[in-house]
């Protein structure tokens, strides 16, 4: 419960600072990772899927969600090829399953990559096959933004209030 | 929208994350409207189930410098006295969250709503490392404070109650619940005479003007109403706190003899 109120708290305080203004602004917001993580985080922990929902219900629904799907092989495989050392809550050590780190991410993660499947026709995250070339997954992401936002403006939009005001 | 007070009637601010087919939660679950201490306020946490823990939770709720404490303190003496195992919890206590929490105040980033998520933070670490625990071995909980705090609190700084009960839904009800009732002019009294009154209990983040004793009786009136537009809801026990220490601490004693001891088998006095 703690682990997910802190999170819940520390995006509040991005929401509020770092995200809100600039939309306000008329600009683009790029977040790493959103909600759903918490969604698909917490409860894999054990918190209850509804209330978790609720908690955030006062989060911004963003207006394109792309969910970059990988079987667990391909992001174990991928971290253990950079040697990166697994974090402990990143490998869901806390809860006990496993002592072998490895081991445990792929079971925590495993079941966290569950609950994102769920999530995809819940939120109606688009999908971008994560195992695919960088190069493939960029032109496949561009496309979709591109649907939202209009590129084709070329004239810069220059604010309407006075300079001099 | 503004994040911090949707609007569930409107439709328009609420919940924009939530599947459709998802209801706010209510919190009274029970047949009779009326969620039994010991058990969950709402959905609870899964992952701890609380069901026939033989403690029992003692919530002593009331504004700030209205005597908390001081009752608490004889209330314990007394009750281990008659042989009871007891432990104290208090509002932003816990060892996870005090040092942050005291941080997030002395700076000026903090805002309703990760106030509000914060004391959550808190409350949730007490819940789960004190409360239960202390529940399952059988103590008696003295809560200094409780969910109710952070409901008023919140309430007067516009954050959507709905919200709030369903984030509390992890709470446990208090088998009792007194609520130590005042009126800001004693309480006025009793806080200049004593410690003074301070930035945060005087609201002054709710920017009422600059003198803080105008400031204070300001926040505390509409504490005080959020506190008693909630004693309904949640069954307080209403204690006049304008009383002597002494008369406050015989009648919370003769309630809680009551509870603990109905039969009056061990009562001693």
């Amino acid at each position: 419960m703690t682990f997910s109120l802190l999170h819940a708290t520390d995006f509040a305080d991005r929401l509020l600072y770092k995200i809100i203004p600039p939309l306000k602004a008329g600009m683009i917001v790029l977040a790493d990772r959103y909600t759903y993580t918490a969604f698909a985080r917490d409860v894999t922990r054990g918190v209850d899927r509804l209330w978790v929902r609720e908690l955030y219900s006062f989060a911004v629904r963003p207006d394109l969600s792309l969910y970059f799907r990988v079987p667990i092989d391909v992001s174990v495989d991928r971290l253990l090829a950079r040697r990166v050392k697994l974090k402990f809550y990143e490998a869901g050590m806390d809860l006990g399953w496993s002592t072998n780190p490895v081991e445990s991410f792929r079971l925590f993660q495993g079941k966290v990559l569950e609950e994102y499947d769920q999530l995809v026709d819940e939120f109606g995250l688009r999908v971008v096959d994560a195992s695919r070339s960088i190069t493939e997954q960029q032109r496949l992401v561009r496309e979709m933004i591109a649907e939202h936002v209009k590129t084709t403006s070329a004239v810069e939009v220059v604010d309407d209030e006075p300079v001099n005001a | 929208m503004n994040p911090l007070t949707p609007d569930p009637s409107t439709g328009s601010g609420s919940s924009p994350e939530l599947d459709p087919s998802v209801e706010p939660l209510p919190l009274d679950e029970g047949a009779n409207g009326e969620i039994q201490g010991g058990r969950y306020y709402g959905r609870g946490v899964p992952y701890l189930p609380i069901d026939g823990y033989p403690g029992k939770l003692i919530a002593i709720e009331g504004t700030d410098g209205v005597g908390r404490s001081t009752q608490i303190r004889l209330l314990r003496e007394w009750l281990e006295v008659k042989g009871y195992g007891v432990i104290e919890t208090g509002w932003t206590r816990s060892p996870l969250m005090q040092p942050t929490i005291e941080i997030a105040k002395s700076s000026n980033t903090l805002n309703k709503l990760t106030f509000v998520l914060l004391y959550a933070t808190d409350f949730a670490d007490r819940l789960e490392k004190e409360i239960i625990p202390a529940l399952k071995a059988g103590f008696i909980v003295l809560s200094d404070r409780y969910i109710f705090t952070a409901l008023a609190r919140a309430g007067v700084r516009g954050v959507d109650r709905q919200w709030l009960r369903t984030l509390y839904g992890f709470a446990i009800a208090p088998h009792l619940t007194f609520y130590l009732n005042v009126d800001v002019k004693t309480l006025s009294r009793r806080v200049l005479e004593s410690r003074g009154m301070d930035y945060w209990e005087s609201g002054m983040d709710l920017k009422h003007g600059d003198d803080i004793y105008d400031s204070f009786r300001t926040y505390q009136n509409r504490l005080l109403k959020e506190y008693a537009s909630m004693a309904d809801e949640f069954h307080f026990r209403v204690v006049d706190a304008r009383r002597t220490v002494d008369r406050i601490q015989d009648e919370l004693r003769r309630q809680v003899d009551a509870f603990l001891d109905p039969d009056g088998v061990k009562s001693l006095d």
